[in-house]
């Protein structure tokens, strides 16, 4: 997929990890802090014009990976590639530059604008920051994306955020995001905070916009509903890895991975004469300071066998272009311990 | 102890459902900008042993009927009408009554379990606490009876020695759900109860919740904004609006034959998972914002949303009105066929945007 100019941003083999605290005595006494790995071993890539949903239980990772696509995060290893260019460590002037094409667009519009600045002034800084364009262009940029997303410019420009609705909030976090005209928008949970009368609007402004400007959207949400609606591709994300990822179609509706499965009989259907299947899946998620050994689901997966338990599944291309991480669909010739046994049928079929 | 843990049981079981009526609930809150009227004449009914949803979006007032149903609002609010469990009237109760009545009669599950756990108790001595409170028993028995709901709920019984932090947040959220059953009060009032968790946590304790409704036939008030969980637990609905009821009904036909247009607006824009394959229907959603309620519009109160609203909409409030099997507060219900047809397309809704 590199070197293919239609790719915007890619991810490869990525792992951001946090020291955890450690406290002062267990210090003294030599202890370790533990390592989280919030992040560990994704790839992924995003073209142009194209929304990538990605899913999973709070604590999965999902966030993590927006954040360290955009570089607010550093990843501990692996690779990202911006078009042709390398951004895995940049620092400094040239990492501020390339926040500037990447954005992101955060779920609560209530507190990630400044209610001291007008919406004009909201706008505006990016622009400032960056050292972009004289006074004439920046007014510009301003009235230029405030049009994009729907609110006129004369009306809007001098409000402040305490006399916007939440939607129109989060129109102008939008906008603010597109003034530098980025490449990359990460939007994370935009609309979970949301009343369902307006979230529609947001979620149709972002769809246009991708298709419009040329952008690649990373969207992070735990509404599976709203992914089905703008997502092109969606990856579902289970203790800091990918398990299964392919068109937004094929996931929501022919899930491959037991845990995705599980994951999309968790929505309730408003038809309350289709009979839905009830979910039960027991166990909690493991703790991501102490990774299980073999496959992360196999503690709560009904079908685990011994394999499972001892090696971790790699990510199998099962479908075309429809790809997942468990042994159930690994062929027999790409075992690498045939002494184990396989996992027979798959636990929700 | 045996004995006395199965007494408690007994009598517990034994506990009737609550047959709720409220009556032309009205709350206004003090404010600095004059009163805002929060509720204004809200009615229903809550059969023994049925559920019924109330639904609505953030600042229609659905949180506030609840609070008012448990005389939770602060002293700035104002109650008038009647709420009557079993034909008692809790709004006209003394604090000795209502403290009997509270907990043993009515139960509530908050949306922020987080919150509405004490960080310095076990999560056991919070439950049995609230058990002791209102049953004269020893406790070690109360003790059997947290063990039992911890059961109920799907936690290990020797997690009631832990603390609140030791929770993860699925957990602590069904260890409120085990508390507010604890007493097996016969209306349990459920604000938003699986809002804060993850999908499948949600789903996992919305069927728990389910079950255990059916099973001992207790009432329910299940507040949400997610229509797809009422159609799911309801038997009956009510859609709100700016603090009044809009349409109410069994919840088939006010989700599936909608005669109010904010019913059908609220569905347009409410996605939903189709079968493969399935064209999607197009999410609309309805312009506007909710109105000022110190400084209420006349008329309908979705008249300045609504693409049908007329000259009389804007000036008379309407009234509920018998229209099938629902109540509906709309002037033009009658015409509600072709308000149906015409809502399901993003053009109907986008006339109103440009005037906005």
């Amino acid at each position: 997929m590199s070197g293919d100019n239609t790719t915007v941003i890619e991810g490869r083999n990525l792992k951001t990890h946090f020291e955890g605290r450690n406290g002062l005595i267990s210090a003294m006494l030599g202890g370790k802090s533990e390592t989280v790995h919030a992040l560990d071993g994704v790839d992924l890539h995003i073209d142009k014009k194209e929304i990538v949903g990605i899913v999973g239980e709070s604590g999965c990772g999902k966030s993590t990976l927006g954040m360290t696509l955009a570089r607010m995060y550093e990843p501990t290893s692996g690779q990202i590639l911006f078009g042709q260019q390398d951004i895995t460590n940049l620092h400094g002037s040239k990492l501020k530059s390339y926040r500037g094409s990447a954005q992101i667009i955060f779920q609560d519009p209530y507190s990630s604008l400044n209610p001291r600045l007008t919406v004009e002034q909201i706008i505006r800084e990016p622009l400032n920051i960056h050292r972009i364009g004289n006074e004439t262009e920046k007014a510009a940029r301003v009235a230029e994306v405030l049009n994009r997303v729907q609110m006129p410019p004369e009306t809007y420009l001098h409000r402040f955020p305490s006399n916007l609705s939440g939607g129109q909030r989060q129109r102008v976090a939008i906008a603010r995001a597109l003034v530098l005209r980025p490449e990359l928008i990460v939007a994370d949970e935009p609309v979970s905070m949301l009343d369902v009368s307006i979230q529609a609007g947001i979620l149709e402004l972002l769809n246009q916009l991708s298709k419009e400007l040329d952008l690649a959207v990373l969207y992070i949400s735990h509404d599976i509903a709203t992914v089905g609606y703008i997502c092109d591709r969606v990856a579902v994300m289970y203790l800091g890895r990918i398990v299964e990822q392919g068109s937004s179609d094929d996931v929501m509706h022919s899930p491959l991975h037991p845990y995705s499965d599980r994951l999309m009989a968790a929505v309730p259907s408003i038809d309350a004469t289709a009979s839905r299947e009830r979910v039960h899946l027991s166990g909690e998620v493991p703790s991501p300071t102490n990774i299980p050994a073999g496959c992360r689901f196999a503690a709560r997966c009904p079908a685990a066998t011994a394999l499972c338990h001892t090696v971790e599944p790699e990510l199998y291309e099962a479908r075309p272009d429809h790809k997942v991480r468990c042994h159930l669909y690994l062929p027999e010739d790409r075992d690498l311990r045939p002494d184990l046994e396989r996992p027979k049928a798959h636990p929700f079929a | 102890m045996s004995i006395e843990f199965e007494t408690l049981r007994g009598t517990l079981e034994k506990k009737p459902p609550v047959r709720l009526q409220v009556q032309d609930l009205c709350v206004t809150y003090k404010s600095a900008r004059g009163p805002m009227k929060a509720i204004s004449g809200v009615s229903f009914d809550v059969e023994p042993g049925s559920n019924f949803g109330l639904v609505g979006e953030s600042g229609c007032g659905k949180s506030t009927v609840v609070k008012s149903l448990m005389r939770l609002l602060p002293a700035s609010a104002t109650t008038s009408g009647k709420v009557l469990l079993d034909g008692n009237d809790v709004l006209a109760m003394n604090r000795q009554q209502l403290s009997r009545v509270r907990w043993a009669q009515i139960a509530l599950i908050t949306q922020s379990a987080m919150n509405s756990l004490d960080p310095v108790f076990t999560v056991g001595d919070q439950i049995v606490e609230s058990i002791r409170a209102h049953a004269d028993v020893k406790h070690a028995v109360a003790w059997a009876r947290a063990e039992e709901l911890f059961a109920m709920v799907g936690l290990p019984p020797e997690r009631l020695k832990e603390f609140p932090h030791q929770f993860s947040g699925g957990m602590r959220q069904r260890a409120v759900i085990a508390m507010a059953f604890s007493l097996n009060a016969g209306l349990l009032l459920a604000d938003e109860p699986t809002t804060a968790l993850d999908p499948i946590m949600q789903d996992q304790i919305m069927s728990r919740i389910r079950d255990i409704q059916k099973r001992l036939h207790r009432s329910m008030v299940l507040v949400t904004h997610d229509i797809a969980v009422v159609s799911e637990t309801c038997e009956r609905v009510a859609i709100m609006y700016a603090g009044r009821i809009v349409e109410t009904g069994p919840t088939h036909d006010v989700l599936n034959k909608a005669y109010h247009p904010y019913t059908m607006g609220l569905q347009n824009a409410f996605p939903k998972v189709v079968a493969k394959g399935e064209k999607k229907p197009p999410l609309i959603s309805i312009s506007g914002g909710v109105p000022d309620l110190a400084n209420p519009p006349a008329g309908c109160q979705f008249a300045p949303r609504c693409p049908f609203a007329t000259a009389q909409c804007r000036a008379e409030e309407p009234m509920l009105r018998t229209a099938g099997n629902s109540l509906v507060a709309c002037h033009h219900m009658e015409r509600a066929t072709e308000f149906r047809r015409a809502a399901l397309k993003a053009e109907t809704w986008r006339v109103e945007e440009t005037l906005q």
